[in-house]
């Protein structure tokens, strides 16, 4: 009888304890702190006033045909983005960023063997290949769909007008 | 200093009264939308990446961007916020707390149903601010219409659910099915006095183009005009009526068919639909921009 009672005293006791303790802790720690804490700083920012606006970029860009639809999609300071699209399905995003911005993602390039249309190219994880030109402007093609290959990937890079990109200033 | 963006999307919630809302909109867009949660899933989602370490180099850019003002992803998502919080009075604690309970209905009694004009106003006020908050996410100038018309043909996934759910929560079950052509006239018969009263305009007013109230009014009308056609084939070819919406609403809402007009009030104050479809629509817009700037 005792032991029951002291149960029942006992077990919403330890139950309620544990629960103020769960709600008062401080926030579980996250892969992306410290990158929070540097990019919120004053003064702190992830686009460099000296890249090239968006809509410069548009024009360098292949067009649509062969039942792929292309439709820009993003347009930022140092970014531009388009989808290419076949029957009405995403199945891939092509994208030029100013690497000025941040600079260590022309760095994977200096290790590169391969080249896409003359200039070095870099595959990056499952989905992405990507070419540096002009040693700034960062030329991806990615996949959204396993019908588009990385053959796929390689091809539509050659797309761009990646000479033209090349005098960009 | 803001919330980080990865804490805001891990905390989105994976049921209550929004989600479920929203999932009685799935008849509409049919697998258009699921509900995507959590950063690092975001990032999976979107990229069909699994490498650990790539993820988290996609994760620190979107980061950096979204932390960098400058980049208009803390606007929009301010945006997304605010013109939901306008109209909001009760939150939906109160809400939760009364659903299944004998005082349910009574609880219905206290809540006024919008009158038409508020609704209208509210109603195009709110597609202004995706506009608004469109261009802020994927940088097309403010006041471009065009582009933004040929973006809302090409809207899928989160936005168009979005679209589905402003058409229906804020258009026909407050409006009926005519509801768009009744919003505009509505709208255009207010006065820029009048429209400064009205809590949801007042929110974002400061976002809206234009030099004054008569300006943004000029540009909330044209807009409204604009996406009118695309809205009104939305509810012709999915055949969305009242009743339609209002029957798929009774499986979690219970309420009798002569309180039907606070169902309206009811989803007004507390589905956040706008603030949870448009915090997936730019997580996955930054996800979309860090991968490609890695």
């Amino acid at each position: 009888m005792v032991s029951i009672r002291l149960r029942k005293v006992f077990v919403p006791v330890v139950v309620s304890l544990s629960l103020m303790t769960v709600a008062c802790a401080p926030e579980p720690p996250s892969r992306y702190d410290q990158v929070q804490k540097e990019t919120s700083q004053k003064g702190s920012s992830a686009v460099s006033k000296e890249a090239i606006n968006g809509s410069k970029l548009n024009r360098y860009f292949p067009k649509s045909g062969s039942g792929f639809a292309v439709v820009p999609s993003q347009e930022k300071k140092g970014f531009a983005e388009h989808k290419v699209s076949r029957g009405g399905k995403n199945v891939a995003v092509l994208s030029i960023n100013d690497t000025i911005s941040n600079p260590s993602a022309a760095e994977k390039y200096q290790q590169s063997s391969v080249k896409i249309g003359g200039f070095p190219a870099v595959e990056q994880g499952q989905n992405g290949t990507g070419v540096l030109v002009g040693d700034r402007f960062q030329v991806k093609a990615q996949s959204r769909d396993p019908s588009f290959t990385k053959q796929d990937r390689a091809a539509w890079i050659q797309k761009f007008d990646l000479n033209g990109l090349s005098t960009l200033k | 200093m803001s919330k980080p963006i990865f804490k805001e999307v891990d905390d989105l919630p994976t049921g209550g009264l929004t989600v479920t809302a929203l999932k009685s909109l799935d008849f509409l867009i049919p697998g258009q939308w699921q509900n995507l949660t959590g950063f690092d899933n975001t990032i999976r989602a979107v990229t069909g990446e699994t490498d650990e370490a790539l993820i988290q180099q996609i994760g620190e850019r979107a980061v950096a961007l979204y932390n960098d003002k400058s980049q208009g992803y803390q606007r929009a998502l301010w945006l997304y916020e605010t013109v939901e919080s306008g109209s909001g009075l009760l939150g939906a604690a109160a809400l939760a707390n009364r659903i299944g309970q004998d005082s349910f209905l009574g609880f219905l009694k206290n809540i006024t149903p919008k009158p038409e004009k508020a609704q209208s106003i509210d109603l195009c006020v709110k597609l202004v601010t995706e506009l608004v908050a469109f261009c802020q996410i994927n940088g097309i100038p403010g006041d471009s219409i065009g582009d933004f018309l040929a973006a809302l043909g090409d809207y899928s996934g989160e936005s168009l659910m979005r679209m589905a759910a402003l058409v229906s929560f804020d258009g026909v079950i407050p409006l009926g099915p005519e509801f768009a052509n009744k919003a505009l006239s509505i709208f255009d018969s207010t006065s820029p006095q009048e429209l400064e009263g009205n809590q949801t305009y007042k929110s974002v007013q400061e976002l809206i183009p234009g030099g004054g109230s008569s300006e943004k009014k000029g540009f909330i009308t044209k807009s409204f005009d604009s996406t009118k056609n695309w809205m009104q084939s939305f509810v012709s070819a999915k055949n969305v009526t009242r009743e339609g919406l209002l029957s798929r609403l009774k499986g979690f809402i219970d309420f009798t068919d002569d309180k039907a007009d606070y169902v309206g009030a009811l989803l007004d104050m507390n589905v956040k639909y706008y603030r949870h479809t448009g915090l997936q629509t730019l997580a996955r817009r930054l996800v979309e921009r860090a991968v490609a700037e890695i």
